[in-house]
């Protein structure tokens, strides 16, 4: 069947959904803006990326790699891509585990989980522990509250500053 | 505008994997290593599950690293969370249903895990999978009751000396005049319970050892919990 | 001969046991670690001998290749083999409270670098580099503060190593096989297409997080102002040339072709002129030798990107040089560590350290007739000889590199010998 003129055919879904986890794990790694959400747009491209692994030896009509009693000669799929995903998988959990632990020490540490504002601090206390003057930045010059304007705001006549 | 960029860049990435992903030949693996894998596995090795036969076997080291992947990532957690925080008062425990639900699926996935893990070499299943079954089955009665934790002397044991039994069973096999992480000990029958050598007593041992130590782990978690501010 | 494997095996079984030793007896469990470190030096060596400069394979678990895994152990996989049992022993944290779960995750870094110097499979070669990942993030998390940069070195990892999967899983599309030998024999048919060089350039963003390559060293700064000074030793010392390594013996053995050195160029580059330019801009001591480290490791991929031998040993000669001096630097700067402003003078409080502080830093510019100079004059003889545009620009690059790098660390040598009290 074609949908705008591309032919839909099984491996495209397959590819699509693989490939297309991975992009969506790196859009969520690069824009969230909870650490947690993070975390999850990393476990989202890893799953991407195992299913990539796993396709990448499958055979037509073949069977599982399980050698049953009977002796029937059909081919099998490459055994070798699923061992490769069953220790990528348990690597990936690893990695979320710690992932998460991290998180939770951030959390205790700096009491947010924002990425924008873990980066501020996070620059803050580099620049404190070296002993450096911090940069302040053009919306935060004193690191909190913004200052009002340099040019008092003119009292309209009518208006009295109570 | 660093959104629009960022979109930018994935959905270009996306197309550009997508590219190369309609080139390639699906369905069709090229199977140079794994057709002789095939062929050689069942004399070999002599495990039915021939993706085992490559897991434990072909690529034990793989595993090996694998499992101590899991045991840093379980180090570092608890490293890095300190001691346990006693000060903080634990939750209550949870009603009579979640209780006595707890109390009787821990022997069944207790059964369960430990039939997957020793089945590895047979059927789809194995150490890790049964693992995780059993760190379910270790922290459930935690979060039924979480007045009482986890014993984590006993875990840390379980952990360290089946993850030694792992590694010392390789080097069995490297003093006995092999390699290390040669398959020793007689074949048997294909398609036995007692079958394939070393593999089901090594995916006991992987079983064993992730099982005690994702519970640890998951204990760790749960026990520094920290106050929403 | 075969038991060169028990680098890899032994640092791993007395990791797992170490939390149970040091429940035990607290001192057993303290010289676990650096015992069984002496003992793989002394394997490596014996190994080293024996050998006497022959190249020979390892097939673990006895299963011939290419169904199994094999170690190949030649001498440069020996070299970093030795050189990553030394510089854990000599990094090992001997002070400061005995913690049996920071002693397991060092074991745990050194059995893993030893199995990246050895490994001959594609996958081995990522699974020890996951592993690599996980001790290192953990060690960096003891540091005080150190969390935030922690988490985002690991989530910046973890999606290099998805991207390296992605990769590996290209390359077995193409050829069907993970060993690394039958992979360059299947190259020159399979490999040499777009596909083959995408999964080049996955593979090297992946294992480039660690290697420090532009685009993908955003945690370097980060990871060694808040580190401990041991842990960024090690991390820049020895892990940085491991993933160096990685790479080089991919390019060489699968991955051989043109684009794929223009590609590494490029990279190498970029990351020279940005870290040098950041590590002048620097202002405490810790960021300036991280961006310098930055610097140093993309002038090693420049020179691996040169064909031929030459640049092989240039690029090798670099890296073992910085291996030896960025550890040293980061240990002097230990007792110094903070505002580069504050150091003034501080040479009349420890002259020994201040002497050898300057003696690495000339070593690091390339002043004759320390070491530095011959490896940057491998390198930049290397570049002089090749045609095309690009390697001239290289050149070029590198020379206004090292002429910052002298301003730099001069300035800081003189601000460390300045008579004159601060008005």
């Amino acid at each position: 069947m074609t949908l705008f003129g591309l032919e839909i055919t099984l491996d495209l879904i397959l590819y699509t959904g693989a490939f297309g986890l991975i992009v969506i794990g790196a859009a969520g790694i690069v824009l969230a803006h909870h650490l947690f959400r993070v975390i999850l747009a990393l476990a989202i491209a890893e799953a991407g990326a195992n299913l990539l692994l796993v396709l990448s030896g499958y055979r037509w009509d073949a069977i599982a790699p399980i050698l049953s009693g009977s002796e029937s000669a059909a081919p099998m799929v490459d055994p070798v891509p699923q061992a490769m995903v069953l220790t990528a998988i348990v690597i990936g959990v690893g990695v979320q585990a710690l992932a998460v632990g991290l998180a939770m020490q951030v959390k205790k540490t700096y009491g947010t989980l924002d990425m924008s504002a873990i980066r501020q601090r996070l620059e803050a206390d580099i620049a404190g522990t070296a002993g450096i003057a911090t940069t302040g930045s053009q919306d935060a010059p004193l690191g909190e509250r913004p200052l009002p304007p340099a040019d008092a705001v003119p009292v309209t006549p009518g208006s009295s500053a109570r | 505008m660093r959104n629009l960029a960022s979109l930018l860049f994935a959905g270009g990435l996306g197309f550009l994997l997508m590219v190369f992903g309609l080139q390639f030949d699906f369905g069709n693996a090229p199977m140079l290593v794994g057709q002789a894998i095939q062929s050689a596995a069942p004399e070999q090795v002599g495990a039915a599950n021939i993706v085992t036969a490559v897991v434990l076997g072909y690529r034990g080291i793989d595993t090996l690293g694998e499992l101590a992947i899991l045991f840093a990532a379980s180090t570092a957690v608890g490293l890095i969370l300190g001691h346990r925080h006693t000060s903080t008062k634990p939750d209550p425990d949870s009603g009579l249903i979640l209780r006595a639900g707890g109390e009787l699926l821990m022997p069944l996935l207790l059964v369960v895990g430990l039939y997957i893990i020793l089945h590895g070499h047979l059927t789809p299943g194995g150490g890790f999978q049964g693992g995780v079954i059993l760190a379910a089955a270790f922290f459930i009665p935690v979060l039924a009751r979480p007045s009482t934790p986890l014993k984590h002397t006993g875990m840390m044991l379980i952990e360290g000396f089946s993850g030694a039994a792992f590694i010392l069973i390789g080097l069995a096999a490297l003093y006995s005049g092999g390699e290390f992480l040669q398959p020793l000990l007689d074949k048997g029958t294909l398609g036995n319970l007692v079958s394939a050598g070393t593999l089901p007593l090594l995916y006991l041992a992987v079983g064993l050892k992730v099982g005690a130590e994702l519970a640890g782990l998951l204990a760790h978690l749960a026990a520094a919990e920290v106050s929403e501010s | 001969m075969n038991q060169i494997v028990l680098i890899v095996v032994l640092p791993l079984l007395a990791a797992f046991l170490v939390p149970i030793v040091a429940r035990m007896s607290a001192s057993l469990g303290a010289a676990l670690g650096p015992l069984v470190m002496g003992v793989c030096l002394w394997i490596t060596g014996t190994v080293a001998i024996e050998s006497a400069g022959n190249a020979f394979a390892i097939n673990i678990g006895g299963f011939m290749p290419p169904l199994g895994i094999t170690f190949f152990v030649d001498r440069l996989a020996l070299l970093f083999a030795f050189l990553t049992a030394l510089l854990v022993l000599v990094l090992w944290p001997f002070q400061g409270e005995h913690r049996p779960r920071e002693h397991a995750l060092t074991l745990i870094l050194a059995a893993a670098s030893g199995g990246l110097a050895l490994s001959g499979d594609l996958f081995n070669i990522y699974v020890f580099y996951e592993l690599v990942s996980v001790a290192s993030v953990g060690l960096v998390a003891t540091g005080r503060r150190s969390s935030a940069p922690a988490i985002r070195y690991l989530i910046l990892s973890g999606f290099g190593s998805v991207l390296a999967l992605v990769g590996i899983a290209l390359v077995y599309t193409q050829t069907g096989t993970l060993n690394l030998a039958h992979l360059s024999q299947l190259a020159p048919t399979h490999l040499i297409n777009p596909i083959g060089l995408a999964a080049f350039a996955l593979i090297l963003l992946g294992v480039g997080v660690k290697a420090e390559l532009f685009p993908v060293n955003t945690w370097v700064p980060e990871v060694y102002a808040t580190a401990p000074n041991r842990v960024s030793a090690l991390l820049a010392g020895l892990v940085s040339k491991l993933a160096a390594l990685v790479i080089l013996r991919l390019l060489v053995l699968v991955f051989a072709q043109e684009q794929a050195l223009l590609v590494m160029l490029l990279l190498g580059l970029l990351g020279v002129i940005t870290g040098e330019l950041a590590a002048w801009r620097a202002q405490d001591m810790n960021r300036m030798l991280a961006y310098s480290s930055i610097g140093q490791l993309g002038m090693v991929f420049v020179a691996f990107s040169i064909p031929g031998e030459t640049g092989v040993f240039a690029g090798l000669a670099i890296a073992l040089h910085h291996l030896v001096v960025k550890p040293a630097l980061f240990l002097l700067a230990a007792r110094w560590g903070g505002a580069l402003s504050g150091l003034a003078g501080a040479a009349g409080g420890n002259l020994p350290a201040a002497l050898l502080f300057t003696l690495f830093a000339l070593s690091l510019v390339g002043v004759p007739p320390l070491p530095g100079f011959w490896a940057k004059l491998l390198l930049v003889m290397g570049l002089a000889e090749q045609v095309g545009p690009l390697y001239h620009f290289a050149l070029a690059g590198i020379l206004i590199a090292t002429v910052v790098e002298a301003n730099y660390l001069f300035r800081i040598v003189s601000t460390l010998f300045h008579r004159d009290s601060p008005a």
